[in-house]
């Protein structure tokens, strides 16, 4: 059993247990590049390892010795590979490390290896099931952490079990009643609605279609200025081929300012959700919406979407005026004589 | 921006950034130990810096740099997957450049930085195994198309490694070491419905793994059928759009949509814009603004204003300054004139040419 503690903390060279291993300190030139200074106790710890993965030795021991050296510098990306080499070797319990794993997952994050260990881990368990709920559970500490996203998209497509993308719509409507803008949770609702195959109860496509445009719709009138919102809408609308201009009457809402002495709408048209009240109006994302509808149009559409980009470009989106002057260019050549 | 907080653009302090790159390359603290499986990677970033910063032989000897290109030499090592450089000698127990274990054994992102970093140094390369290089290159690409960080153990892949290959074939001038038409469509297949790239398939797009992937395409060589112009119109258009808004208010870009600017993606989405033919598109003050401000007051640039720097993003926000300067009406002062740079390999135009000229040695035949 890899032990979770190494306490009380004694050197490796003073243990009597490792007294049958020859330390091999690290080769170094006379003047290298980007020294590290080491403390007494990685310099130890991989002594010790480069002396055990000379030998080749893989036991118990060298479990203890890599999380040693993974707690001290979870990169060690060798560290990691021949701790796996070990577990597969002298057949650990692979539930176990999993354990540990969800320990030192947690702690590092943005790790790239602890993931990947995880990774070849799942590749021989193969019960995928449960780490729907560890990843959730990682979550809660970065919402947004790319390796965690992608460890649950890896981990979908690799195994594409019924079981594991049941849930998936549910959960990540939870991710984004939790932050409207979390743009990796609106990726993976893209990923499992259009990426991954057909789920049973969405054969209909254009059903599904009407579905994502309605969510997305709903969640751009809860909160307008939010471009993971924007992005989701233009990929759903790209991806099934749906004109932007069945959206006109919609994103018109959101290009104006709100009138005064406006009060809820009595009758809401669920085609098109308003704004919500203190939303900040107009949206350069909706101007920006319009102005490809226009653009699209070509002929009169042309001026009128040339008048939104100079409105993006001196009032409501400045930081991006060279785009907006560009777009205008763009759009006059290809029409031009 | 307004025109008060543009006038108002610091000085970029270039003495305290190349002091900060020069002290990481003498030593780092105990803290940075989880840079020990990537000190090359790190060494680039600090040279890399200097190079941008033309300060390389005012700040750094002649035995200095001789004694740097010995060690990059060190880890340079051969064996049964063909030869490459290896990040450091942290698992090396003593000197033997030959015949390396698996454990041991050359990594493809360390490769890519070790030929910069010997260019950087104006190495002659007399040294590199070149039918040796392209043995690894083989042995790293895998039945989808990507790359293994290392051949043998497997390591991870994705599309950063994809970039490394493309960037070691493109300056050894030889693409027999990959299987380009194989590679093509696990890049295409990293791209998203936002126009970026993820950093594999089915991930979210990023900035870094947008430019890893772009670089690539515009990287592979005239006999793949993709050269010229690698994207449709339309995917073009997509792409620029999504990178031009990852410019924020604070004039910083973000990897990722709704994210905080983060001066890394200075350089991988205003690299990105360069390699479309859109830099235009870039507001230059609202970015010198925002990098102005990630300066450490005791030198080195931070990935966001308040914290502390590090020779990463001092690198790649140099980059970004070299490829986005700020015009003649954000300021004046010389502080902020970088060496250019190559976008497509990133490192100076001098040091790609170089790169260029003594990576591929003696072609045997024309």
């Amino acid at each position: 059993m890899p032990t979770i503690h190494t306490d009380p903390p004694t050197l490796y060279a003073e243990r009597s247990d490792w007294a049958d291993v020859t330390p091999q300190a690290q080769y170094e030139n006379v003047n290298p590049l980007a020294p590290i200074f080491y403390t007494e106790e990685y310099k130890d710890a991989t002594d010790y390892f480069r002396a055990i993965v000379k030998s080749g030795e893989m036991s118990e021991r060298v479990l203890e010795l890599t999380e040693n050296i993974i707690r001290q510098n979870p990169a060690h990306y060798t560290a990691w590979q021949y701790r796996y080499k070990t577990l597969l070797t002298i057949k650990a319990p692979l539930d176990v490390e999993l354990r540990l794993m969800d320990e030192l997952a947690v702690k590092h994050l943005k790790t790239y290896q602890v993931w990947h260990h995880r990774r070849l881990l799942l590749t021989e368990t193969r019960k995928p099931v449960p780490e729907l709920a560890f990843i959730a559970r990682s979550l809660k500490a970065d919402e947004k952490n790319y390796h965690t996203w992608s460890y649950r998209q890896w981990l979908l497509a690799y195994f594409n079990d019924d079981e594991l993308w049941d849930g998936e719509l549910e959960f990540v409507e939870r991710m984004l009643k939790g932050d409207i803008r979390n743009n990796s949770a609106w990726h993976h609702r893209f990923f499992i609605v259009f990426q991954s195959g057909t789920r049973k109860g969405d054969e209909d496509r254009d059903e599904v279609v009407r579905r994502e445009l309605a969510y997305v719709k709903q969640s751009i009138s809860q909160a307008p200025n939010n471009a993971s919102a924007w992005n989701y809408l233009r990929g759903v609308l790209d991806h099934s081929h749906t004109p932007y201009s069945t959206l006109q009457l919609f994103v018109q809402l959101y290009t104006v300012p709100h009138s005064p002495g406006e009060t809820a709408v009595e009758v809401i048209d669920l085609e098109n959700p308003p704004p919500s009240k203190d939303s900040q109006l107009p949206c350069p994302a909706a101007i920006e919406f319009l102005a490809d509808i226009y653009e699209l149009e070509g002929g009169n559409g042309i001026p009128k979407a040339t008048e939104l980009w100079k409105s993006l470009a001196n009032e409501h989106d400045t930081i991006r005026k060279k785009y907006w002057e560009y777009r205008i260019r763009e759009a006059l050549q290809s029409t031009g004589p | 921006m307004s025109d008060e907080a543009t006038l108002q653009l610091p000085l970029l302090a270039r003495v305290g950034h190349a002091q900060h790159c020069k002290i990481c390359l003498q030593g780092l603290p105990s803290s940075q130990v989880d840079v020990d499986s990537a000190r090359l990677a790190l060494a680039f970033y600090c040279l890399g810096s200097l190079d941008l910063l033309n300060s390389l032989e005012s700040r750094t000897n002649d035995f200095e740099r001789q004694d740097w290109r010995e060690w990059i030499w060190e880890q340079h090592t051969q064996g049964r997957y063909g030869t490459g450089f290896k990040p450091s000698s942290y698992m090396t127990p003593s000197h033997n450049l030959d015949n390396y274990t698996e454990f041991d054994a050359p990594h493809m992102i360390t490769t890519y930085t070790a030929l910069l970093s010997l260019s950087i140094l104006k190495d002659d390369f007399s040294r590199l195994d070149r039918p040796g290089l392209l043995k690894f290159l083989r042995a790293c690409q895998k039945d989808d198309g990507s790359f293994y960080t290392e051949p043998g153990q497997g390591g991870d892949s994705d599309i950063r490694t994809t970039y490394c290959a493309f960037a070691i074939s493109s300056m050894l001038d030889d693409w027999s070491g990959i299987d380009v038409d194989r590679a093509i469509p696990y890049i295409t297949a990293c791209r998203t419905y936002e126009g970026g790239y993820g950093q594999s398939p089915f991930c979210e797009a990023q900035g870094g793994t947008t430019y890893c992937a772009l670089a690539s395409l515009y990287l592979a060589p005239s006999s793949s059928p993709i050269r010229g112009e690698p994207l449709t119109a339309q995917q073009r258009r997509q792409t620029i759009r999504w990178l031009v808004h990852n410019q924020g208010q604070s004039g910083g870009f973000h990897g990722r949509t709704e994210k905080e600017a983060d001066a890394c993606y200075c350089f991988w989405c205003g690299a990105s814009l360069e390699l479309l033919g859109a830099k235009d598109l870039v507001t230059t003050s609202a970015l010198a603004s925002f990098l102005a401000r990630c300066q450490f007051k005791f030198g080195g640039i931070a990935k966001s204003p308040g914290e502390h720097p590090d020779p990463y993003h001092t690198y790649l926000s140099l980059a970004a300054i070299s490829i986005h300067p700020p015009g003649p009406d954000t300021t004046t002062s010389t502080s902020w004139n970088i060496k250019p740079l190559d976008a497509l390999i990133n490192t100076t135009k001098e040091t790609a040419e170089w790169a260029r000229s003594h990576i591929p040695g003696q072609k045997i035949k024309s």
